[in-house]
């Protein structure tokens, strides 16, 4: 019951959530592609309505992997520090005046698609020094990491002017807008890829569900699945946060809402939390175009507001 | 037949095991005092602690075997069922012993599903396999390891303490299903349960400062116990007083 009305709400949601914005749109005129309800419809709102979809689906499945690999809840891509390298990465190129096109791909996208990738090899390398405990460890070198790339990042504001501050703290705060279908259907593609691959390997995850020990008795190379999952996972993020900057709290909140709903293995949850997680961060977009400000409010403000406390409630329940 | 060629461990840089040199060619109780390296020499034989030297198994180099063959060729029931996933059934927990028979991203078949069935029912657990595994109690689920060592139908079972946790009921139905076993498997035992290991009737290993003896039989005597152990023993059990 509860769960009907769940996904009954998202898709009533996702159904009306292109026609929730600050321009409010005719029905009748998106019929008339010349008409600039049209134009918004199909060129703004509907990509935007797609790229929410993917980006939230990624996120999700991309946190369920982590917090499955690393056995603790608070394991996300996010938490560990790999979204704040995509930031700095982004920064260093918004402030070198790097607005141009490299390789055919934005500079701030590709500069924030290095800080991310760095930082997952970073933790690789760092994590072979760890000895027992890992898992605390590891989260404590992905906060010290996204400390240190925080203080990096104030040292480019203070260096850079304010236009390219302007521009630099809207990408620190996360956005899903787009034009176009490109970055839309990019991120389609890796999000259904990445979501595929992580499926694919269900039954290995079920397995380290037990404990790796056991996996690998069973047969299991656990370093090496370990290894493909967190880096598949981790360049699915880096892509979008190279795109959308970082958007928090949805890989750490939908995979425990999705097993509050589905008590049940990992393997029943992979697809479910995929979808959860595309509705999930869709209906937080609406609610950033649905609040009536001057500019649109920042999609991570949003899923911050409503992530911080269930961050906090999740420790203090100590799971 | 598990040989052991020069066999060296450390864990926790200590030198656990040194320099031994046997083999085991069929059912085997594993005895020594706390600390001797039972568990460690059961974990090296199944390749999950670094070591010096060789082991053996069938004739070939368990470094050559990949991680499956290994699989289906030793299972390895520790004493206490570590795990992370609380949603696990009993049913899903058994048939995961298949995963070394399945093929690479395909599903378990009928087949495989089956024999989890099967193991199941044999053991008695039939019942309980919608229960998670967190709900089972420490009796059920030494039947739960039992079923998913059995479904994984590797020739050699090694038990670690498999009685410890158990009550003498529980006990008492955990070593008779591993005496059948020994009929189907290669079936290793450590065990601190002198009266256990003589029920069990196999040829016992004695760790003991990193070495280990062998013994056929004269095992069960007080005198040898009394001597192996540095404590009295009368009609086999420690004298307390």
């Amino acid at each position: 019951m509860n769960k009907k009305i769940f996904w009954g709400f998202f898709i009533t949601v996702a159904l009306f959530s292109p026609f929730i914005g600050a321009v409010s749109l005719h029905v009748n005129n998106l019929i008339d592609f010349s008409s600039l309800d049209a134009q918004i419809f199909y060129d703004i709102r509907l990509p935007r309505v797609v790229y929410a979809f993917f980006a939230g689906s990624l996120l999700g499945i991309t946190g369920l992997v982590f917090q499955t690999l690393f056995r603790n809840a608070l394991m996300t891509p996010y938490t560990l520090g790999i979204s704040s390298g995509a930031t700095l990465g982004a920064g260093i190129a918004i402030k070198l005046g790097l607005s141009t096109l490299l390789f055919g791909i934005a500079a701030v996208s590709l500069f924030g698609f290095l800080g991310a990738v760095f930082t997952i090899f970073l933790l690789i390398t760092l994590s072979r020094f760890l000895k027992s405990s890992q898992q605390v460890s590891l989260l404590l070198l992905g906060i010290a990491l996204s400390l240190f790339y925080s203080s990096a990042l104030m040292v480019v504001f203070y260096l850079g002017n304010s236009i390219q501050n302007d521009m630099l703290l809207r990408f620190t705060m996360g956005s899903l807008s787009v034009i176009g279908w490109e970055n839309p259907l990019l991120l389609a593609i890796v999000s259904f890829f990445t979501t595929v691959i992580i499926y694919a390997y269900r039954f290995e995850l079920q397995l380290l569900g037990v404990s790796k020990e056991s996996a690998e008795l069973q047969g299991l190379n656990s370093k090496k699945i370990t290894l493909i999952l967190l880096l598949v996972s981790s360049l699915g993020i880096a892509i979008l946060v190279s795109i959308s900057g970082p958007i928090g709290f949805v890989g750490l909140v939908v995979p425990h809402m999705v097993t509050k709903l589905y008590p049940t293995t990992i393997q029943n949850r992979i697809l479910k939390t995929s979808l959860f997680g595309g509705f999930f961060l869709l209906f937080c977009d609406t609610l950033t175009r649905a609040v009536p400000t001057q500019s649109e409010l920042p999609i991570g403000i949003i899923t911050a507001l409503i992530g911080g406390p269930f961050f906090i409630y999740l420790i203090i329940k100590g799971k | 037949m598990i040989e052991l060629h020069a066999l060296t461990c450390n864990y926790n840089e200590k030198v656990i095991l040194q320099d031994m040199t046997l083999s085991i060619p069929s059912h085997v109780s594993i005895l020594g005092a706390n600390g001797s390296g039972k568990s460690t020499l059961a974990k090296t034989i199944c390749n999950m602690i670094t070591y010096h030297g060789k082991i053996i198994v069938d004739g070939k180099d368990i470094q050559t075997y990949t991680g499956k063959e290994k699989a289906k060729k030793i299972a390895y029931i520790p004493t206490k069922l570590d795990f992370y996933d609380e949603f696990l059934t009993l049913e899903e927990f058994v048939l995961l012993g298949r995963f070394s028979h399945k093929k690479n991203f395909f599903d378990y078949s009928f087949y495989d599903k089956q024999i989890a069935q099967e193991q199941m029912e044999s053991l008695n657990i039939i019942h309980l396999k919608k229960h998670t595994l967190s709900s089972l109690s420490s009796g059920e689920t030494a039947l739960a390891l039992m079923a998913q060592a059995l479904t994984q139908e590797s020739e050699i079972i090694i038990f670690d303490e498999p009685t410890a946790n158990l009550d003498p009921k529980n006990s008492k139905i955990i070593a008779q299903h591993i005496k059948k076993l020994k009929q189907t498997h290669q079936t290793v035992v450590i065990t601190h349960d002198i009266h256990f290991a003589r029920f069990l009737d196999n040829h016992v290993l004695f760790l003991q400062e990193k070495k280990a003896l062998y013994f056929k039989d004269d095992f069960f005597t007080d005198t040898t116990l009394s001597k192996l152990y540095g404590v009295a023993f009368s009609s086999l059990d420690v004298c307390y007083e």
